[in-house]
């Protein structure tokens, strides 16, 4: 009568064990998994940081203008490139009206 | 017993996956790893578009302990393959001593790492380090400032937002890159055109007082802080203190209307000098009739402004300038800031000179913040280089709406008026209107420079109903014959017109016909007369 539960509980333990030990093996294992994908997230962070950096150092703006004037033949924009809308609608009304053509 | 505690130890000490952490053994494999663990990077700076002006980048140093060198010439010549460009009798002279630590290249590119790797050179040292990079070289330098060696931040926004930078945080200026580098462009082709000392400018939102552009000239590269001049280091816009002459004649012709001591009728005999003791108040281009304040500030009298001034009497004169902030330091969100330089001995002369902007001392971001208090509708304006600063949200008037609405309409006459001082400041389409100023420039040990001037115009756009604030300072320009006179107007009202017709188009400010309706009807018309009287 004593020894059957004391077998039993002694067998208990022993299962016990033996899953802590997966289980502990199993986290460990992912916890380095873990450490190593934090790893290359703060890598590649810094290697966007270093792309981005010099994406806005492509883009400052003096080096922008000096490649519209020099590359694309573009200029400042004027008082007269820019239309109100309400000239715009006038204007249509004329070519409409046939006064333009 | 025993042996149940036995296993039921051994289960607890297994079961303890904290005791031995393989996580550490990972990080610790990596010295980059462990470099940024240890270290949270710096915030980043922006400007209102978020474009970035100022990050930090992990870079990798090459360093050596000279202790563990076996051949010191094998060592020297592995070097020189990898790195050409390193003088080698300086690297044996480094190299050649006692210590255990020793700096060799402050960066290296992550190809020269692997072939230093490769190269298996005994004592070399690879360490990962921050560095702080301004990828807009010399955009906005003087506001962004800079950090030391220890990544501390030394000047402007680096050391003013210093603990919210330590904590990772960003911060994001009012700053517009665009509005930035042409303010900076056009300023500098005028000081080099009239071959000036240097000079400053400030655009800002009239209303909510966000600064848009602030540039000092001459600037800098803020990747080379450490090893920039000091007259190049030096923020004119915030930190040097000028006289600016007649733009003051904005704030006495304000005064006179808040104060109601002047009346709208009133006229004022020009047509003498002002003598005091021993000083003399001349008009530079002198009239010979009785004007009102419009004919004042559009001729930009002196002896018509010193009779206001003394008509509203010193106590009034002051209790304005300090409202607008002229007694204390702009409260800027950067430390290199000044202190105006007032003389309040309340007498006659000074409060007559003062007036016309001479015995008073301020710094450009004070005109322009007194200039937007004059026009946004009379409220104190509060300068600020955060976006969305909540230091506008409590508004204090100064001087009531009729007010402004007079002060905008004259300052369009200045601009033009056939008789304004600022014509050149015509910016065709957007309604400029402001006030020239020339002075003679103050020495250091007391008195005048004779030959030197300051030169400054203050004014905003569209001054019907205006949103942007321009002021510009230039010092010490040279007479030009091709381009005119070292005057105000000649040298700082174009720099008006050219950033106008550019920026305006950026902000989404439409061109206005000046005759439209719309404007005719918000903006008051007085009658300017001249000589031909």
């Amino acid at each position: 009568m004593i020894r059957y539960p004391s077998f039993s509980f002694v067998f208990f333990i022993i299962f016990i064990a033996i899953s802590l030990y997966q289980i502990k093996h199993f986290i460990l294992k992912r916890e380095v998994e873990l450490a190593k994908i934090n790893k290359n997230i703060m890598l590649t962070k810094s290697d966007i940081n270093i792309l981005r950096a010099e994406l806005n150092y492509l883009k400052r703006p003096d080096r922008i203008e000096k490649l519209a004037i020099e590359k694309l033949n573009m200029r400042p924009v004027l008082p007269i490139d820019i239309w109100n809308i309400e000239d715009l609608v006038s204007t249509q009304t004329i070519i409409n009206n046939g006064e333009l053509l | 017993m025993a042996s149940f505690f036995t296993i039921g130890y051994r289960t607890v000490s297994l079961a303890n996956i904290n005791k031995y952490d393989e996580t550490t053994k990972v990080i610790k494999n990596n010295d980059t790893q462990s470099y940024i663990k240890k270290n949270v990077a710096r915030g980043d700076i922006f400007d209102r578009n978020k474009s970035l002006l100022a990050t930090t980048i992990h870079i990798s140093s090459l360093s050596i302990n000279p202790q563990n060198i076996l051949n010191r010439k094998e060592t020297i010549s592995k070097l020189k393959i990898i790195f050409p460009s390193i003088n080698e009798a300086i690297i044996l002279q480094k190299i050649n001593t006692k210590k255990n630590h020793v700096n060799l290249l402050r960066i290296i590119t992550p190809k020269e790492h692997i072939e230093v790797l490769k190269a298996g050179i005994e004592g070399i040292i690879v360490e990962q380090k921050n560095k702080r990079i301004y990828p807009s070289n010399s955009l906005a330098s003087h506001i962004l400032g800079n950090t030391d060696i220890d990544g501390k931040g030394t000047a402007g926004i680096e050391k003013s937002f210093e603990d919210k930078l330590l904590n990772g945080q960003d911060v994001t200026l009012s700053i517009h890159g665009g509005v930035q580098h042409i303010l900076k462009t056009v300023l500098s082709e005028q000081i080099s055109k009239f071959e000036a000392e240097g000079g400053s400018g400030i655009i800002m939102d009239a209303n909510s007082g966000e600064i848009y552009a602030l540039a000092s000239l001459p600037d800098y590269n803020a990747n080379n802080y450490r090893e920039t001049s000091d007259i190049k280091l030096f923020n004119r816009a915030t930190k040097g203190i000028y006289e600016l002459g007649s733009t003051l004649k904005l704030i006495t012709a304000a005064v006179a209307y808040e104060s109601e001591l002047v009346k709208e009728t009133d006229l004022f005999d020009v047509s003498k000098p002002i003598k005091i003791s021993s000083r003399t108040i001349n008009d530079f281009h002198p009239l010979k009739l009785a004007i009102n304040i419009p004919e004042i500030i559009v001729h930009s009298s002196n002896i018509g402004s010193a009779m206001i001034a003394e008509k509203i009497g010193p106590d009034i004169q002051l209790k304005f300038l300090k409202n607008l902030g002229f007694f204390d330091s702009v409260k800027l969100e950067i430390p290199e800031i000044s202190k105006p330089q007032i003389i309040t001995d309340k007498k006659r002369l000074s409060t007559m000179t003062i007036s016309y902007g001479h015995g008073i001392s301020i710094t450009p971001v004070h005109l322009a913040t007194a200039t937007a208090s004059i026009i946004n509708g009379g409220f104190k304006s509060n300068p600020s280089l955060i976006k969305n600063s909540s230091k506008n949200n409590i508004k204090k008037r100064i001087f009531s709406e009729n007010t402004s609405l007079k002060m905008r309409s004259i300052m369009r006459l200045v601009v033009s008026n056939k008789y304004g001082t600022g014509k050149k400041a015509e910016a065709a389409g957007y309604l400029v209107g402001g006030k020239t100023g020339t002075a003679d420039k103050v020495k250091k040990s007391g008195g005048y420079f004779k030959n030197k001037n300051i030169v400054a115009f203050t004014g905003g756009f569209p001054i019907n109903k205006p949103k942007f604030v321009i002021t510009i300072m230039i010092d010490s320009p040279k007479n030009q014959k091709l381009y005119g006179r070292s005057t105000a107007g000649y040298v700082a009202a174009p720099v008006i017109k050219k950033i106008v017709t550019r920026i305006a188009p950026i902000l989404g400010i439409n061109p206005q016909n000046d005759e439209a309706l719309v404007f005719t009807n918000q903006l008051l018309k007085y009658k300017i007369r001249g000589d031909e009287l």
